[in-house]
């Protein structure tokens, strides 16, 4: 089939990262990935983006930061005609790098928080990252640009939403991402740390409602996680449907986890031009558009709405990417989803909060003061 | 009873934090650095919210089945329609009007209400319409904070205002007696019915949201008046593969039409949205609706971040 116009550009610069989130969306094995395209490549590839149709790029990572050539890179996506828009952590550039980046072409940033809560957020990012946080999201207001603050949630944050969204609006964040964490890859490996309960949620929805009244905040980003809704989410808003992903070596994926399903085979701008990747590389339209689907999907009034939900949580749990989303209760592996829920429950039972397993390493343990 | 007083304790919290009286334009307003035209912008929208308030307790009064309920509710009803004998509050308010020197026939003609304004007062009836007498109840508490208001209010007009006739407070002055009344009355209602923290929840919620309804009523009237300028933020481009423009912000592309196109290129920073509206209606005399179809359209950019509106300095 003919490949839909793409709008958006998620480009993963780099898996380097001196965070150490258990929630992290890079692969389990990003420490053998490495950076791939230099400056001119991610150019050309913005290039290339721009005449499929893309009009926004995310700059993300790992930490993009991290990259010697961001100036560059920024650059090249200005002048392709693409909206440049910063995902950092805030904890390795300065007011001034910022400055400068502003001046190449950057328009917009988002930060990420772990929690309200400084000695919470810096045992879940496994560093101490807060107070550098706050001070970069300082810098972002100080040159007037657009700040949206993103938050993982979990059941070790899940309690304070509340005071997450007072911090998004002591910072000035046009928007708010709250961002239940989505269990692929390390957020997987540390799924029973890491799943909330079914009250903790409830709760939190309801303040998440009482911050939405609230006149003059940020705009909030809050979406059930999908292993306590009926029905999954539409993952990217399909497969290779609106966004393209580019990871650091050059693949191009439909989805941040997507090089993860076993038997794909994705296309890579080191050896191919980016319209072929998009359009006509096998992985990228084995699950495009609705002729891949199984029962209950094929037949099921909502799959215009969530595509038949993550091909990727289908693949980690069920074994079968081609398989229904087990986030549905329709699927017949919904079992696995309820299963997992309840472990997590009689786990936090038995023994309170589990260890988190920090990416690339051991269990948690405090950051160094 | 340590319940109920408990959730007063917490309606009352709601109203501090939420109520409009906290607004920038009220804030400016009873500060006396409103001007003219923006004080007549707020008087003659405002009138729509006046028009809303009676058939809202309509519908409350038909929520219940208790005749000592609707005996006593009805009263607002009088109050804002009047009865043969006395002027209710609608006809002090058009008064108002014509003390700020609007005309009287134009406001009570609702043509010039804004759309952001006319949403918001309709999205508290549509609220009332479909919530129960508790939830309706708690919505109306606002009037705990009216009273107070309506003292600044008076006292703000005759330091300030000088130029509006004082025959034209009449309706603040009346609210001064019946909003503490009503307040007291509604706030009996929710401690007498309220059973248990889900109907707690259920009336902070409704308040909450009543609070947010005032707010973006003056969010409305305030954007009138400011003079929006494209966001720094955004950033207007053609699209080679599809019609108009696009506006492209941090999370979002907006696709804009030749007309909304127009309208973006009057946004200097200098004209205000009225003066947009207004120019526009007069190059396009021919269609109709277009002043109501720019402000509505202005707000809903401001709201998404396409245009930045700053306050009149």
């Amino acid at each position: 089939m003919s490949a839909p116009r793409p709008y958006n550009l998620v480009a993963e610069l780099t898996y380097r990262c001196p965070l150490r989130c258990a929630y992290c969306s890079n692969p389990l094995g990003y420490a053998q990935v490495r950076d791939g395209l230099d400056a001119a490549a991610w150019t050309r590839a913005f290039a290339e983006a721009a005449e499929l149709g893309v009009v926004h790029v995310g700059l993300t990572g790992g930490e993009p930061t991290l990259r010697a050539d961001l100036r560059e890179i920024v650059a090249g996506a200005d002048a392709a005609g693409l909206y440049a828009h910063l995902v950092t952590a805030g904890t390795t550039l300065d007011a001034e790098g910022l400055a400068t980046l502003r001046d190449a072409g950057l328009r917009s940033v988002q930060l990420s928080f772990q929690d309200s809560d400084p000695v919470s957020g810096d045992t879940i990012a496994g560093v101490a990252a807060h107070a550098r946080k706050l001070a970069f999201a300082g810098a972002v207001r100080a040159l007037d640009m657009p700040l949206v603050v993103n938050v993982v949630l979990h059941r070790r944050n899940l309690g304070r939403v509340a005071e997450i969204v007072a911090l998004a609006r002591e910072l000035g964040a046009t928007r708010l991402e709250l961002a239940n964490a989505q269990y692929h890859g390390w957020a997987l490996a540390n799924r029973e740390a890491l799943l909330p309960s079914r009250e903790q949620l409830a709760r939190a929805a309801t303040e998440v409602e009482r911050a939405r009244r609230l006149p003059g905040g940020p705009e909030i980003l809050f979406v059930l996680p999908d292993y306590f809704a009926d029905r999954p989410k539409p993952c990217m808003g399909g497969w290779g449907r609106r966004t393209i992903v580019i990871a650091p070596d050059g693949r191009v994926l439909p989805c941040q986890a997507a090089a993860e399903i076993a038997g794909l085979e994705f296309g890579s701008l080191r050896e191919r031009p980016l319209a072929w990747c998009w359009s006509e590389a096998p992985g990228m339209q084995r699950f495009r558009g609705e002729a891949w689907m199984p029962e209950p999907c094929r037949s099921c009034p909502e799959r215009g709405r969530d595509f038949g939900g993550c091909r990727c949580q289908a693949f980690a749990l069920a074994g079968d990417a081609a398989a229904t989303d087990p986030a549905c209760s329709l699927s017949p592996h919904h079992g696995l989803v309820v299963a997992a829920r309840a472990a997590a429950e009689a786990a936090v039972a038995a023994a309170g909060d589990a260890p988190l397993r920090l990416r690339g390493g051991a269990a948690a343990r405090p950051p160094e003061p | 009873m340590s319940a109920a007083s408990g959730l007063e304790a917490r309606l009352r919290r709601v109203l501090d934090e939420r109520y409009h009286h906290r607004h920038p334009f009220n804030v400016r307003m009873h500060e006396g650095r409103l001007t003219p035209d923006e004080l007549r912008t707020w008087v003659r929208n405002r009138y729509y919210y006046q028009t809303r308030i009676p058939i809202k307790d309509g519908l409350i009064l038909a929520k219940s089945g208790d005749p000592s309920f609707r005996r006593r509710w009805v009263h607002r009803i009088h109050d804002h329609d009047g009865t043969a004998q006395q002027a209710g509050g609608l006809e002090l308010w058009l008064r108002l009007a014509a003390a700020v020197g609007l005309d009287r026939a134009e406001v009570e003609g609702l043509g010039r209400v804004l759309p952001g304004v006319r949403d918001a007062c309709d999205d508290y009836v549509r609220f009332v319409e479909s919530h129960d007498l508790l939830t309706s109840v708690a919505a109306s508490l606002t009037e705990i904070g009216a009273g107070e208001i309506m003292k600044t209010r008076i006292e703000a007009f005759e330091r300030y205002y000088r130029w509006v006739e004082p025959e034209g407070l009449a309706y603040f002055l009346g609210r001064t007696r019946q909003a503490p009344a009503d307040a007291a009355e509604g706030m009996a209602f929710a401690l007498a019915h309220a059973k248990g923290p889900e109907d707690e929840e259920r009336c902070v919620a409704a308040l909450e949201r009543k609070c947010e309804i005032l707010w973006r009523l003056l969010d409305a009237v305030e954007a009138a008046h400011a003079r929006p300028a494209v966001s720094s933020a955004a950033k207007l481009r053609g699209d080679p593969m599809g019609p108009g423009t696009l506006a492209v912000l941090p999370e979002r592309a907006v696709r804009l039409n030749e007309t909304g196109r127009e309208v973006l290129a009057l946004c200097d920073g200098r004209r205000s949205a009225e003066q947009i509206a207004s120019a526009l209606a007069a190059r396009h005399a021919d269609a109709a609706g277009v002043w109501s179809e720019v402000h509505g359209f202005l707000f809903e950019m401001a709201r998404l971040g396409v245009v930045r509106a700053a306050p009149p300095s």
